[in-house]
């Protein structure tokens, strides 16, 4: 079993690389050099900073055990990405989307410590942002990623019993591969917010932990890609907050899962042009499932609405007709029939009182009055 | 000119409902302005079982004018003339109202069937009759129900063959039938008389 395994990873070690090699070689010739300096970007003093940290967490003695934490993760994050996208979709707002994307980095950055998912966080955007060139920057990540099994293989795990995961990784990244024509179609709408983030990365040679993230980063994509297409229907509904009861909130629980944060009406770090979630979800929640409030509301608006018709001469109410309020029993009619009305015994057809009585005559009668009353003063 | 877009709407909510109601409004001809509904009679009164029928006029200004309307059927009621049918209503003359409909109007005529006002008479004779002595009045109006409202389910020649084996002559029952527009009771009347 271990042996398979590892020839397997052998395998993909040998093989990964030098297919990476060939596609940077031929092909378009103008994207080969910018890959090749993303290739060399990964590597950055960044990264030797987290390999720091996770040492200091402990990962030392077993870091291929972050690979299948960070495929893990990155696939937690995949998910409450797609359904973060699903909202994103709904509301249709470019800007909106970079925004948040940046401020989730900056919420991360202050609110958690930094672990492989932050890489991955900060990562993503910049995998989102090529969605023209996406197969071949997959290749391009994937021999990269494929090698960092292969070195933590080598240093640690080629006689510890824990490199099971790491196959289930490499296996997963297999199927990633397969699944690649999906990917070609994802995203079209994600901003490039990171760019700068990744021209920061200037060099390095230590690009192990970063690798996991790309791989990650990888995943997340594949995985958001491939739920989007097997399943429509968010997973973590059962852990909704209790304000927010609709559906379409998950996407903010999504987040919360993640970083233990929400985009609350009060929360800081929430972009300012993030429209009002519950405002802008009214409407589907109305037109989707009538209940609570919404049911209510629904039949309120129902039956206090003013007529469509003219109840006299059957004729549709136009905007004018329907402001039109001529008694204050609260009978409406079109104007043509009030003013047919008037002519001839002048009673509202609602409750037989003349008109003259209320409503126009009687502001009027005020207004003469209250003229003839300012001499005697 | 009456408002057509309202009448044809108005037939089709009242025929829309017929079965609950039992009152229709059928156009007498083409043109919309003169229009016969029935009403059934309500259950628990004299009237009980027979069938309506109300002639109605519709005026130029309908519907800011109420609808002209008078008993086709003979009826024996306080507020309802015996002799010409014309209704004693208060909403079919100054209580009219444009938001009222002839489905109301009809409604309300059933609903003066069935609690007369023999302080406001349209006929003294039967409102006398039914301040004075109700149980003549009632069998009265019953008789007058069994007479006039029930005979429009017989058809002219039922009604022929009827007089017929009365021993009349089938000649003279048809053209006293004619005379007396199909009412059997009257035909039958002017051949005992004859």
């Amino acid at each position: 079993m271990e042996a398979m395994e590892s020839m397997e990873r052998r395998d993909a070690i040998d093989c990964v690389p030098g297919y990476g090699e060939k596609r940077r070689d031929g092909g378009d010739g103008g994207d080969g050099g910018r890959r090749l300096k993303l290739a060399v970007d990964w590597k950055s003093p960044a990264v030797d900073r987290r390999v720091k940290e996770f040492s200091a967490m402990g990962y030392d003695s077993m870091t291929n055990v972050s690979i299948p934490t960070a495929a893990s993760k990155a696939k937690e994050i995949g998910k409450k990405k797609r359904v973060n996208r699903t909202a994103k979709l709904k509301q249709s707002k470019l800007d909106v989307r970079r925004e948040q994307w940046l401020s989730q980095v900056k919420n991360k950055g202050c609110k958690e410590e930094i672990n492989g998912a932050n890489g991955v966080k900060m990562h993503s955007p910049d995998v989102h942002e090529r969605n023209d060139d996406r197969p071949l920057m997959k290749l391009e990540i994937n021999p990269v990623g494929e090698e960092t099994e292969g070195i933590t293989n080598h240093y640690s795990d080629s006689d510890s019993p824990s490199n099971s995961p790491i196959s289930h990784t490499s296996s997963v990244f297999g199927s990633n591969r397969s699944r690649s024509p999906f990917t070609s179609s994802s995203s079209s709408s994600s901003g490039g917010c990171c760019s700068g983030s990744m021209a920061e990365e200037d060099d390095g040679d230590n690009g192990c932990l970063d690798d996991w993230e790309a791989i990650a980063d990888a995943l997340a994509a594949d995985d958001l890609k491939n739920d989007n297409h097997e399943s429509p229907e968010p997973p973590q509904l059962n852990s909704l907050p209790p304000p927010e009861p609709e559906p379409v909130n998950v996407t903010m629980v999504g987040q919360d899962g993640c970083c233990a944060r929400a985009w609350r009406p009060d929360d800081i770090f929430r972009p300012q042009s993030l429209p009002n979630l519950l405002k802008q979800n009214s409407f589907p929640m109305n037109s989707n499932q009538l209940y609570g409030f919404g049911a209510i509301e629904f039949g309120f608006k129902k039956v206090t609405s003013p007529p469509s018709t003219c109840p006299i001469c059957c004729e549709d109410l136009d905007l004018t007709d329907t402001s039109f309020l001529p008694c204050p029993c609260g009978y409406r009619l079109c104007l043509f029939c009030h003013k047919r009305i008037l002519e001839d015994d002048g009673r509202c057809p609602g409750c037989r009182k003349e008109y003259d009585h209320h409503g126009q005559g009687n502001a009027s009668l005020k207004l003469g009055r209250s003229c003839s009353m300012i001499p005697r003063h | 000119m009456v408002d057509f877009g309202r009448v044809q709407k108005e037939l089709q909510e009242c025929n829309k409902d017929i079965n609950v109601s039992g009152i229709s409004v059928n156009p007498k001809s083409d043109n919309l302005t003169s229009l016969i509904g029935t009403i059934p009679g309500p259950i628990g009164t004299p009237y009980e079982g027979g069938t309506f029928k109300i002639d109605i006029d519709l005026p130029d200004g309908y519907p800011f004018e109420p609808p002209r309307m008078k008993f086709a059927t003979k009826v024996w009621h306080p507020n309802i003339s015996s002799q010409s049918g014309a209704i004693c209503l208060d909403i079919l003359k100054d209580q009219w109202s444009p938001a009222l409909t002839l489905k109301v109007a009809l409604l309300s005529i059933q609903a003066l069937l069935s609690a007369p006002q023999p302080n406001d008479p349209q006929d003294a004779v039967v409102a006398q009759q039914y301040l004075k002595d109700y149980q003549t009045f009632a069998s009265t109006a019953h008789y007058w129900t069994e007479s006039f409202a029930k005979t429009s389910s017989l058809g002219i020649e039922e009604k022929v063959q009827k007089l017929v084996e009365m021993g009349f002559p089938e000649g003279l029952v048809r053209s006293t039938l004619e005379v007396v527009d199909g009412d059997e009771n009257l035909a039958l009347e002017k051949l005992c008389s004859g």
